[in-house]
């Protein structure tokens, strides 16, 4: 070994024993605890087996966790893409200059503020200030805190979710728009291409790889949303809101069930790695060079 | 598509359009700005006027916190902690994956073992994280800061790692003609010259170990000494929100550095986190 292979070897040492240590063999503890009776305290450790897998698909308590997990997921994959999309494209082709750089400062600061103070000071502003508006104009459906009922609640989180998660695929979505070479507009008007086409065949194509990114981070965003239904509802009104993610720490710390709450938590990561899987063959047959 | 001018009427219905995206975003903000200034009553009165005078009251009483200190200490002893060690492991171990991808197995199978950690819950592996670290005794900051720079390895590996690409290696191979060993090579030539990229690490991971909840209230909830801001913050969830305007002044006390901070370096910010996801 020559002393700069012996070198970069030893650059890369701390690091790869640290995240093997910290994140890997815990990854693989969780697979093994998960075919286990474990509590989380009991010394007597019996292997089970599938069987907290198998229980996963007869529990009504963590079907409806990920039925609305799913459906939180989708209502936030629709709403803050759609969004973070046409704000890129508004600023992107319409404003110009100073108030492009203006605007996009102040649609990304959401994203520099702590998710549990986002959503503690949402669920104030909910509970106290909106309904506040609401009696004062008079409209009834204002009037109430929308986090209180079981019917409203998901929808008072997604508000909060979208008022900061846009801020990312926002911008990361402008610097897509951004990198396109704008000589291949040029070559198409020239070759008599239509507006339409251009977006279609030139803006599409270059930002599929962007929006893949935006597209997998919201829906890890989604799928595993904790922060702010610990700041808001913690999962109530009688568990309407309780998410996945609120239940695994919630059999894991409160209710002790340890082995179960980590075999659900093995069926997020399939479901994030199928979806993730799918979604880029799906939109490699129309991207340009890769990701 | 540059070539037309938008219509005026387009324009002004976008610039009303863009308007109101910054009071929805300026409205939680101008409430808790006001809020966290007036005494109970005059929130009651109204929520939204302006306060009538400096109101103090609420701050004094935040900061009267037996361990207020010791939150603010520990948030920024924490975040101090995790992002300078963070800015110089990143690196090397980058430099190191970057220079030899090309001809050796191991150091392609880093790069994709570091970056499969993103696809990864936290929750996956959580609880026997939690265990371990008991076991080692390290339910502390010093615990909490190795999980941090654990962590971050998987986003900021593949950042730097795709800028590190974009370095000529003639500089590199001039520098060990002069007489450079690798260690010199990589702090006198290689760092300086990724500053950007260091810049943007640096900055991303500030702005995720000062803001997160979730990894400190596992690793440092045995006593409020040893809380970070965001556990004091949650903590007014329980413990006394009928005195509202209390709790958003706690919160002041995390949004006001994050706007200074931004204020200061949105352009890095934003050019940062775009650097590493969007490539030309």
């Amino acid at each position: 070994m020559t002393e700069k292979s012996l070198t970069h070897f030893f650059f890369t040492a701390p690091a790869v024993l640290l995240y093997t240590l910290l994140l890997v063999i815990p990854v693989f503890q969780g697979v093994y605890y998960s075919m286990t009776d474990w509590s989380g305290l009991s010394k007597n450790i019996k292997f089970i087996g599938l069987a907290n897998y198998a229980k996963i698909f007869s529990d009504k308590r963590v079907l409806h966790a990920f039925g609305f997990t799913f459906k939180y997921s989708l209502l936030l994959l629709v709403c803050v893409l759609s969004l973070a999309t046409v704000l890129a494209l508004i600023l992107h082709y319409v404003l110009k200059g100073r108030s492009k750089t203006f605007f996009r400062s102040i649609f990304f600061f959401p994203a520099v503020l702590s998710l549990i103070v986002v959503g503690m000071t949402w669920n104030e502003i909910l509970f106290r200030v909106v309904p506040a508006i609401g009696q004062a104009l008079g409209i009834e459906w204002l009037s109430v805190n929308i986090l209180g009922s079981p019917a409203t609640a998901m929808y008072g989180i997604l508000l909060i979710h979208i008022w900061q998660g846009t801020a990312i695929p926002f911008v990361l979505i402008l610097a897509g728009l951004q990198n396109i070479p704008t000589d291949l507009y040029e070559a198409a008007i020239i070759d008599g291409a239509s507006p339409f086409q251009t977006f279609r065949k030139i803006t599409v194509p270059f930002l599929l790889p962007t929006f893949n990114v935006a597209f997998v981070m919201v829906l890890k965003a989604g799928l595993m949303v904790f922060d702010y239904i610990r700041a808001t509802t913690s999962g109530g009104p009688a568990r309407a809101t309780e998410s996945v993610g609120i239940l695994i720490y919630d059999l894991s710390y409160d209710s002790l069930k340890m082995s179960y709450a980590l075999a659900i938590s093995m069926v997020v990561l399939l479901v994030i790695i199928v979806i993730t899987f799918v979604q880029m063959k799906a939109s490699s047959k129309v991207e340009v060079g890769q990701l | 598509m540059k070539t037309k001018k938008p219509l005026p009427l387009l324009t002004v219905l976008v610039y009303l359009f863009v308007i109101a995206g910054t009071l929805v975003i300026a409205f939680p903000l101008y409430i808790t700005f006001v809020t966290a200034f007036k005494t109970l009553d005059e929130s009651a009165r109204s929520f939204f006027s302006l306060p009538s005078g400096l109101y103090l009251g609420n701050f004094a009483a935040v900061v009267s916190d037996e361990y207020f200190r010791n939150y603010i200490a520990n948030s920024i002893g924490v975040t101090a902690g995790a992002v300078g060690i963070i800015a110089v492991f990143i690196p090397m171990v980058s430099y190191a994956i970057s220079r030899n991808m090309q001809r050796s197995r191991y150091y392609r199978f880093l790069y994709i073992y570091f970056i499969l950690g993103v696809f990864v819950p936290f929750q996956v592996f959580m609880v026997p994280l939690t265990q371990m670290m008991t076991k080692f005794g390290l339910l502390s900051q010093v615990g909490l800061v190795l999980c941090y720079v654990a962590f971050g390895l998987c986003e900021g590996v593949f950042l730097y790692v795709g800028y590190l690409k974009s370095i000529p290696l003639e500089i590199e191979e001039a520098a060990t003609i002069d007489g450079c060993n690798t260690v010199q090579t990589f702090f006198k030539i290689v760092y300086p010259i990724s500053k950007p990229m260091t810049a943007t690490v640096i900055i991303l991971d500030t702005l995720w170990v000062w803001n997160d909840f979730l990894l400190p209230v596992l690793m440092l909830n045995r006593s409020p000494k040893n809380w970070t801001l965001p556990l004091y913050q949650y903590n007014f969830k329980s413990a006394h929100m009928f005195r509202y305007n209390l709790a958003f002044a706690a919160f002041l006390f995390s949004i006001v550095p994050m706007i200074l901070l931004y204020a200061f370096l949105q352009r890095y910010i934003i050019e940062g986190l775009t650097a590493g996801a969007v490539k030309t």
